[in-house]
C-alpha cells in the first residue's frame, strides 16, 4: 500500500528508487519497468526534474547560475509537486504501479548537503506519499565515482555541486559532495524505513533481490491486457501495422 | 533592520549578516492602489534622500516567466503554484531585497508572504505548511495593510481592467459568473487579511479614502522608520 500523510491507505503501490550518482538505481528500476510491464500490470513511471512546465525555469536558473540552496530546493519542489499532483496520486487512487526514479528523499539528502535545514525540507514535501518500498541503492563512493566519471569529460556546475564552492577542481568538488549527500541518505534509512541494496553486487544478482522485495506487493494492483486489440486483427484479417507508432497505455512503447 | 530575524527556518548563510536597511511591506487586495502608493512613496522617499529598491510578487529573474506560463495554461495544482511562488519570492529575497538592505537601502515590496499565504488558504491549503514553507522570509521592519471593503473594491476594478481569472478566483470557486466569483473571492480573502492581521500585526491603513490622504497617511508611518537611518550615534 501506498500512504497518504493522513493515514489514508491508497490501493495503488508505489516503488521508488533512491541513491547517489553511479548507484545504478534507474538501470535496476528499468528492468523492474520491463518486468512489471510484461507481466500485464498497469504502471506510471515517474522520474525526478521531468516535469516540463518548471523545466523552463530550471534551465534558466542553471545556465545562469541563478540558484541558490533554496531557491534549487523549491524548483525541485515545484517539479515533485506538478508530477505528484498530476501522475503519481492519480494513478496510486487509480489502483496502479507507480516508479519513481528518485523520491523525496533525493530532495532531503541534496538539500542538506546544500546546507538547507532539515526539518524545513521534510515539512515543504509533507504532502507526498509514503511509498510501499522505497529501495535504497548503496554503494562506496569511489565505486560510484569510477562509473560516473568514466567516460565523462566534463561535470555540470550544479551537478558537482559547485555552487558551494567546496573546491575549486570540479572533480574534487564532487567528490566531497557526493560524499555528503551519502552520509545523509544512510541517515534515512532508519528514519524512514528504506530498504538497502547492496549496489556494489553484480547487476543480475541485484535484480533478483530487488524483485523478491517487490513480488509479494503486487497483489491486487491494477492489471491491463497488454494487447486490446489481438481478437480485433484477428477476426477482421488485418495485420495491424500502423499500431506500432502507438505507445502503450503504461508509457513503454511496444 | 536592527536585528536579522525570520519567520520560521530562515535562510542558510544570511544569519550573520548586518542588514543595515529598512524592509516595508505594502499589503492589500488586488485593485486597492498598492503600485500607485508605491510609486509615489519611492519618489518622495527619493526627494528625501532615501535610496529605494522596489519589489513585488512574480517579479524574479528565475520563476516570472515560468509562473505567467502556468498562469496561462491553469494546469497547476494549488500547491505547485505555492511552492513556485515561493521560488520566485526566495529569488528576490536572496538575490535582491537582502542584498539591498545591506546596502541600507528602503526596500518597498508590493506584497509579501501574506498575500500568497491569503490566497492558499482560502484555497484550502494546509496553513501550518505554509507557514512553514515562507519561514524563510525576513521578518520586515513595518507592513501596511491597505484596508478596504469589496464595495469599494469593484469600482476600480471595473474602471481599470475589469474582472481578472485569477483575481476572480474563477480557478476554484463554483461560479461561472466573474462578477459573483469576484465578491465571494475578494470577501474571503478581506476575512484572510484580517486574520493575518491580527497575526502579524500589521498597521492598518485606512485605504476606502481619497489617494491623497492614504498617502498621506503611509508617509507618516514610513517617515518614522526611515528616519532612523539619518540618526547618527550621539
Amino acid at each position: 500500500m501506498a500512504t497518504l500523510p493522513d493515514g489514508t491507505q491508497l490501493p495503488g503501490k508505489l516503488f521508488i528508487v533512491e541513491g547517489i550518482d553511479g548507484s545504478g538505481k534507474s538501470t535496476q528500476l528499468d528492468l523492474v519497468h520491463k518486468w512489471l510491464t510484461t507481466a500485464g500490470y498497469m504502471v506510471a513511471f515517474s522520474e525526478w526534474n521531468s516535469s516540463p512546465l518548471v523545466a523552463k525555469a530550471t534551465k534558466r536558473g542553471k545556465k545562469k547560475q541563478l540558484l541558490t540552496p533554496t531557491t534549487f530546493s523549491l524548483m525541485h519542489a515545484v517539479d515533485f509537486s506538478q508530477r505528484f499532483q498530476q501522475q503519481i496520486l492519480p494513478a496510486l487512487r487509480a489502483g496502479a504501479i507507480v516508479l519513481a526514479d528518485r523520491y523525496v528523499y533525493t530532495a532531503f539528502a541534496r538539500d542538506a548537503a546544500r546546507g538547507i535545514d532539515r526539518e524545513w525540507v521534510r515539512e515543504v514535501y509533507s504532502f507526498a506519499v509514503k511509498p510501499t518500498v522505497a529501495l535504497y541503492f548503496r554503494v562506496p563512493l569511489e565505486e560510484s565515482l569510477r562509473r560516473i566519471i568514466v567516460g565523462r569529460p566534463t561535470l555540470k556546475y550544479y551537478e558537482a555541486g559547485l555552487d558551494l564552492g567546496l573546491s575549486d577542481d570540479p572533480y574534487e568538488c564532487y567528490r566531497i559532495f557526493q560524499g555528503r549527500i551519502l552520509r545523509e541518505y544512510d541517515a534515512m534509512v532508519d528514519e524512514f524505513g528504506l530498504t538497502v541494496i547492496d549496489a556494489a553486487a553484480p547487476l543480475v544478482q541485484q535484480q533478483e533481490i530487488v524483485r523478491q522485495i517487490i513480488a509479494p506487493h503486487l497483489e491486487g494492483a491494477l492489471q491491463i491486457e497488454p494487447n486490446p486489440w489481438r481478437d480485433v486483427l484477428g477476426k477482421e484479417h488485418l495485420s495491424g501495422r500502423y499500431l506500432d507508432s502507438l505507445a502503450h497505455p503504461g508509457g513503454q512503447p511496444l | 533592520m536592527t536585528e536579522v530575524k525570520f519567520y520560521g527556518h530562515g535562510l542558510p548563510n544570511v544569519e550573520n549578516l548586518s542588514l543595515p536597511g529598512k524592509l516595508i511591506v505594502l499589503e492589500g487586495p488586488d485593485g486597492v492602489g498598492r503600485s500607485t502608493q508605491v510609486a509615489l512613496l519611492r519618489e518622495w522617499l527619493e526627494a528625501q534622500g532615501y535610496a529605494v529598491f522596489t519589489s513585488g510578487l512574480r517579479r524574479s529573474e528565475l520563476a516570472s516567466a515560468g509562473i505567467e506560463a502556468a498562469k496561462q495554461g491553469h494546469t497547476l495544482g494549488h500547491i505547485t503554484m505555492a511552492l513556485f511562488y515561493a521560488a520566485d519570492f526566495c529569488d528576490r529575497m536572496e538575490r535582491e531585497i537582502i542584498p539591498m538592505l545591506r546596502a541600507g537601502f528602503v526596500v518597498l515590496t508590493d506584497r509579501y508572504i501574506y498575500s500568497l499565504m491569503a490566497r492558499y488558504m482560502v484555497r484550502g491549503v494546509d496553513r501550518c505548511w505554509l507557514q512553514s514553507l515562507m519561514g524563510i522570509a525576513l521578518v520586515p521592519d513595518a507592513v501596511f495593510y491597505l484596508k478596504t471593503t469589496v464595495q469599494a473594491l469593484v469600482p476600480r476594478v471595473l474602471s481599470t481592467r475589469g474582472f481578472d481569472y485569477w483575481e476572480a478566483g474563477m480557478d476554484f470557486l463554483p461560479s461561472s459568473d466573474y462578477y459573483q466569483s469576484y465578491v465571494d473571492y475578494q470577501q474571503r480573502m478581506l476575512h484572510m487579511f484580517d486574520e493575518l492581521s491580527a497575526e502579524f500585526g500589521f498597521s492598518v491603513v485606512d485605504a476606502s479614502g481619497s489617494i491623497d490622504a492614504v498617502f498621506a497617511d503611509l508617509r507618516d508611518g514610513i517617515g518614522k522608520i526611515v528616519a532612523e537611518l539619518k540618526a547618527r550615534p550621539v
